[in-house]
């Protein structure tokens, strides 16, 4: 399944809707896709991985660069609505604790 | 399922997709479980990304060859390539501790399979051997579910 990307902007905070599998062949995409998001006004990040059922090493890694480039830029960096499948990952990876991770997009532009 | 079901796919991310819709299939007919068969297809989808970044470093058209096999509970994948030979003694996960990106791939096949080996006694390249045993991932689910 291809990868699809879209931005939702709502005032301060910009949302990345991402639907498909991520993987070694469609994790450049997004990562081209976050990176400059750092570098221009928003203060909130949402990824909504609502759309996503796969991920895998390669996606993981773009998600931490995103996470220390907000570190960096002091841009508040969220994840929201990881399907069961994707936050099985995450654990296996004990990353779940180190992303604010959201149950909804929602939520995770209203906190 | 004495046979086992062979591919092969070119070196190229792009056919990772096909991999894991043709070990999805297969484990679907075996009635794996979903999140069982999730977590296999990621150490298959894991291994072959490592061969393209590691072994063939670059070149899109050479052979990855994948065996899987499920006899009583065993799933056992074996990974074919032909190029720079792994080395053994220095594929390790790296320490999660250590926040960055990159590195999870190894970890995922270690946490996951009940056996990973490699073997390089070969002119070229390396075979990568990955075991899991079903039924103790049924039984453990199943115990999940009753506490």
């Amino acid at each position: 399944m291809s990868l699809d990307l879209k931005l939702d902007k709502s005032g301060d905070a910009v949302t990345v809707v991402v639907t498909g599998d991520i993987d070694m062949s469609s994790s450049p995409k997004m990562r081209d896709a976050l990176a400059p998001l750092f570098q221009n006004n928003n203060k909130l990040i949402v990824v909504d991985l609502s759309g996503v059922s796969y991920i895998d090493s390669s996606g993981i890694a773009t998600l931490v660069e995103g996470l220390q480039w907000s570190h960096n830029s002091k841009h508040k960096f969220r994840l929201a609505a990881l399907t069961p499948g994707v936050k099985d990952v995450f654990e296996i990876a004990r990353l779940l604790t180190v992303f604010e991770v959201f149950d909804t997009k929602e939520q995770a532009l209203a906190e | 399922m004495s046979q086992p079901i062979k591919l092969s796919i070119p070196s190229d991310p792009k056919y990772l997709g096909l991999i894991r819709k043709v070990l999805q299939e297969l484990l679907d007919k075996h009635d794996v479980p979903d999140d069982t068969a999730h977590r296999l297809i990621l150490c298959v989808d894991e291994a072959c990304a490592n061969v393209i970044k590691h072994s063939y470093e670059g070149p899109c058209d050479e052979p990855i060859e994948a065996t899987f096999t499920i006899e009583g509970d065993d799933f056992k994948v074996q990974i074919r390539d032909y190029g720079k030979q792994c080395k053994i003694d220095q594929i390790k996960p790296r320490d999660l501790d250590d926040i960055k990106p990159g590195g999870l791939g190894t970890h995922f096949m270690n946490e996951i399979m009940d056996d990973v080996s490699y073997c390089t006694n070969r002119a070229k390249g390396t075979l990568l051997t990955m075991v899991k045993k079903l039924k103790t991932e049924l039984t453990s689910a199943q115990g999940k579910d009753k506490e």
